[in-house]
């Protein structure tokens, strides 16, 4: 608990959008502070974040990995440190598998663990934004209404390295008046991956498209994602191939307000 | 062969005292310890199925097929009516040259008066001397059914133990299409581990590998799935694998 | 086929164009996967793979002490042993005993490790005629293709390639019935099988207390390699040695449980030594061979994960890219997949020379979960991307891409004005109708083929928070 918080016992959290909540979806970010908010929690944004590295890591260029991940710890460690916040939640599986799991990677080879201790210190208290409202804060339903035939795809790394999934599936099945669809195939890969998108786009694009062919598959309108990254190139194969179901961030299906209306690219 | 002055050998372990020694090699990840002993991976069906009846159903799951005959002097009988239902006489009438079959030594099939009830069949053993021998290895490589005792049997997968000795050809459970397998019910384990504890603890294990050149562990017929994963029988071995087991009476090893 | 000698571009361009090649991919891994997972459920398979990691972990550590007592106990089993560092050295091995008993056919069943060597094309330069037995490898000896699965080597074919193939070299009526099609093959390799004066097998478990080499197929040309042919040579990689008797059983079971679903394969042999005197049958000379080829070197690289490896292609099955290419994208290896992905730059002399394969993954770990051996796959590809890098094998333009964004990411402001720039460079691009980007600067450009990107936002996040702070009276927090 913040020790300068005791007039009331909600958590503070510290939210990391990430960097492409930031620049492509803000709305997504507004969502999930909102989603925190109305369960009681307090959310601050420390101003000075950006990214956590992982593109870099995952292209395996650590030294530039290492060098944001140094400024991630320098602006939410201290926070940490001096109790000022209860968690760092953020809205993306792979972003906190990353602080969770990649950094200890990354500070392994350091002169000096200053950084590895950081890290594990933040590692500690940072949650996706599903996991977060399930297991800390006990949210059940968050009040949400949507009447599109919705399906899950989990994340890779929310699944299979944060071993997040009955969290948001039950958020989701709260949702009053979603009909909740069987994506068949659900846990395979979107085929994002990183620069592997780019590097490797002709696999890339197979792998969404066999997606985008499951979601048309099982009449879903709307998938709900935990990632915007998956979210993009979900979207960017449903969009240029004609389909009609869209991606959507969860914190935006979750979200007490008007259904969501699908991220499309701001006209 | 090498121009290398070290031999291989000596490089190699070297080679490797090197990286894994002082200093034990870097994994990703934790191991536990070397189990004292491993799990028992495939257990025994549970209910109240005397091993027998288990070890049968667990073939016919590897499309096998199986019999259990209750008193060991009725098998013989069941050995020949089987072999004629593989291989029913040319003529009715007039007894021909006899149907041979290739098989292990009577004394380790393990059924009492077998030859005798056989002959009466028309039929005869042949319990090959030196296949390497082209005489004896062409005329092996033309028959239809092998019959074969085991050396152990399993009820938590059909599987049993063909070791290989004298007077216990390997090709018998091997070159025929039809391969006819007496099992006692006193041979049947509940599982590998079972079976592999009880030679453990006896002192035989290391023996009975050591001293059977060639210890097979069959289970159903040979098959392949390499066409589009269809499953097909009787690619290499026998196409047709079943057991007799004979109740003699005797509690299992275990 | 596609040609395994072009570079990996061009491989992958041909396999994705290949519909019918993704149609039989699809079918026979989402059909494995099935199998594995419900043979895995049935199963306490969590402590199953921490056994197998446990056993192979013991067998790498102790790896020299092993061997040396593999080795003891194969001589006294009456078996010869030779040792090769490299492929040369152990094809030289195997044409050196063939030469001395006149060997003019060989009969070989399923072994990755002799795919990995060449052995069969060393063993034809000296005009000895090598038949693989094993139906899939068979079939492919028949196309000239190398193997595109570690276990399944033609699921790249479908009944109608095969059947096409069978007619043609081998005089087979028309059908694609798989039963004709086999018994057509059982009485060209039973054939095959009686004339041979060689048998070659490789191993899947070495048992050190025994001197065993043990050997599992499903078809029973294990067996038949190891028994009818007067010499047997198995060619083991050094990996292969487990301590006890009881272990080569839990890692049996625990490959067949993986790789096909079965609870054990049909026949699993278990080779102690030559036939003794009184034996009807089997070899009367058994040779082992126990090569290294880069093995060691892979402990040195810092890798000695991938040794723990049994080959039971769980990995491969799983892999949405793999599903994508098969196994011939990723090029003239024996090793395809996750596995191939990790094993092939690790054996090769210079890992760089095949620095695309770990970088070929969306990294979404679905191999690292079902690895029986607990290997975790996924990091190893991150290791290894990075070990690629620093050996300097990117683009110019993915190191000027990555230092710009380390510059940018590690202040906020540069960060800021790094996304205003991009918003205002993308407003310069087309667009579609509903605003979506169709152009982008490589390398983000490969997005576009194929792909909608979204335009930057009007306002950040940052600024929207502001706007919803001050609204609130809150002042935004530092
Ligand atoms: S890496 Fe693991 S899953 Fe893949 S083949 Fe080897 S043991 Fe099987």
């Amino acid at each position: 608990m913040a020790a300068d918080n005791s007039k009331s016992a909600r958590p503070r959290v510290a939210l990391f959008v990430t960097c492409m909540v930031d620049s492509l979806y803000p709305d997504v970010g507004i969502a999930t502070a909102d989603l925190l908010e109305q369960h009681g929690a307090e959310v601050i944004f420390p101003e000075g974040q950006t990214c956590c590295g992982q593109p870099a890591f995952n292209a395996g260029f650590r030294r530039d990995a290492s060098k944001v991940a140094r400024h991630f710890l320098d602006v939410f460690w201290p926070l940490v440190r001096d109790g000022g916040i209860d968690a760092i939640v953020a809205p993306s599986g792979s972003c906190v598998a990353m602080v969770k799991h990649s950094y200890d990677i990354l500070f392994a080879d350091d002169e000096d663990d200053a950084y590895q201790h950081k890290a594990q210190e933040v590692s500690r208290v940072t949650y996706e934004l599903t996991q977060y409202l399930v297991d800390v804060l006990r949210v059940d339903s968050t009040g949400a209404s949507c009447t599109a035939k919705l399906a899950y795809h989990p994340c890779c790394h929310l699944l299979r390295d944060l071993r997040v999934d009955e969290q948001p599936r039950r958020l989701l099945s709260h949702v009053e008046g979603a009909r909740v669809v069987d994506l068949p195939s659900a846990e395979e890969c979107c085929g994002f991956g990183g620069l592997f998108a780019v590097k490797n786009a002709g696999i890339s694009t197979a792998m969404g498209r066999r997606k985008a062919h499951h979601l048309s598959a099982c009449g879903a309108e709307l998938v709900a994602v935990n990632d915007v990254s998956c979210m993009t190139q979900l979207n960017g194969v449903l969009l240029r191939e004609g389909h009609r179901c869209r991606a959507v961030h969860i914190a935006t299906v979750l979200r007490k307000s008007e259904a969501p209306q699908g991220e499309e690219p701001h006209a | 062969m090498t121009a290398s002055p070290v031999p291989a050998r000596d490089e190699i372990l070297a080679r490797l005292t090197g990286y894994l020694t002082p200093e034990p090699p870097r994994f990703r990840g934790e191991a536990e310890p070397l189990p004292t002993v491993p799990m028992t991976v495939t257990g025994a069906p549970s209910g109240d199925a005397t091993l027998a009846a288990m070890f049968g159903s667990r073939l016919e799951d590897v499309q096998g097929t199986y019999e259990i005959v209750d008193r060991p002097g009725d098998a013989a009988e069941q050995v020949a009516q089987r072999i004629r239902l593989w291989c029913p006489p040319l003529f009715d009438d007039q007894p021909g040259a006899p149907t041979q079959v290739l098989a292990w030594a009577p004394d380790e099939i393990g059924v009492p008066n077998l030859e005798n009830r056989l002959r009466e069949s028309n039929i005869e053993l042949l319990v090959p001397g030196d296949l390497h021998e082209a005489q004896v290895r062409h005329k092996a490589a033309g028959l239809s059914v092998g019959i074969t005792g085991v050396d152990a049997a399993f009820a938590s997968t059909g599987s049993v133990v063909l070791a290989s000795g004298k007077g216990k050809s390997r090709s018998a459970s091997l070159l025929p299409l039809h391969h006819l397998m007496i099992v006692p019910a006193s041979r049947i384990y509940p599982t590998f581990e079972d079976w592999l504890r009880t030679l453990r603890q006896a002192g035989e294990l290391e023996n009975f590998l050591r001293h059977n050149a060639q210890v097979a562990f069959v289970t159903g017929p040979s098959k392949s799935a390499d066409i589009e994963l269809n499953l097909t029988l009787g690619v290499h071995g026998p196409k047709v694998v079943h057991a007799i087991v004979v109740d003699d009476g005797t509690p299992t090893g275990s | 086929m596609l040609d395994v000698h072009a570079p990996f571009e061009s491989r992958v361009t041909q396999a994705l164009a290949d519909d019918h090649l993704r149609t039989a991919l699809d079918r026979a891994t989402t059909r494995l996967a099935e199998r594995r997972d419900l043979a895995v459920a049935a199963v306490d398979n969590p402590a199953l793979r921490h056994e197998v990691r446990a056993i192979r972990q013991f067998a790498i550590t102790h790896l020299p002490d092993m061997l040396q007592q593999l080795e003891t106990n194969l001589i006294a089993n009456g078996c010869q042993v030779h040792w090769a560092r490299n492929a040369a050295e152990a094809n030289d091995i195997v044409r050196d005993i063939a030469r001395r008993h006149g060997v003019r056919r060989v009969v070989k069943s399923k072994s990755m490790l002799t795919e990995e060597i060449g052995l069969n094309e060393a063993l034809e330069t000296d005009g000895i005629e090598v038949v693989e037995t094993d139906l899939g490898e068979y079939i492919i000896q028949l196309a000239h293709e190398p193997p595109s699965h570690i276990l399944a080597p033609v699921i790249h074919k479908r009944a109608e390639d095969i059947s096409d193939l069978f007619q043609r070299e081998l005089g087979m009526p028309p059908t694609t019935d798989p039963g004709v099609m086999c018994a057509t093959a059982r009485q060209e390799l039973r054939r095959k099988f009686l004339q041979a004066d060689m048998g070659i097998s490789g191993g899947n478990f070495a048992i050190a207390e025994t001197g065993t080499i043990c050997i599992i197929t499903n078809e029973g040309n294990g067996r038949m390699v190891t028994s009818m042919p007067r010499v047997h040579v198995a060619v083991v990689g050094i990996e292969k040695v487990v301590p006890r008797v009881e272990d080569a059983f839990l890692l049996w079971q625990a490959t067949t449980r993986n790789a096909t679903g079965q609870a054990v394969s049909v026949y699993f042999a278990m080779c102690s030594g030559p036939r003794r005197p009184d034996h009807a049958d089997g070899p009367q000379e058994m040779h082992v061979v126990l090569l290294d080829n880069g093995r060691s070197r892979i402990i040195d690289r810092g890798y000695p994960d991938v040794l723990l490896c049994i080959r039971c292609g769980a990995c491969v099955d799983v892999c949405p890219v793999y599903r994508e290419i098969g196994g011939h994208a990723y090029g003239a290896t024996a090793y395809s997949g996750p596995i191939g992905a990790v094993l092939t730059p690790l054996l090769a002399d210079d890992p760089t020379s095949v620095c695309e394969l770990p970088f070929a993954s969306s990294l979404c770990g679905a191999c690292g979960e079902v690895c029986p051996a607990e290997i975790d796959l996924p990091r190893i590809l991150l290791d290894l991307r990075s070990d690629m890098v620093n050996a300097g094998t990117s683009s110019v333009l993915e190191r000027v891409a990555f230092t710009s964004y380390a510059t940018g990411m590690q202040k906020p402001w540069r960060y800021r004005a790094l996304v205003v720039v991009a918003r205002w460079a993308t407003k310069l691009l087309p667009r579609n109708g509903s605003g979506g980007l169709t152009k982008l600067l490589p390398p983000l450009n490969a997005w576009m083929r194929t792909r909608v990107f979204p335009r930057f936002a009007r306002r950040s996040f940052r600024r929207l928070w502001r706007k919803r702070s001050s609204g609130r009276g809150i002042e935004p927090s530092r």
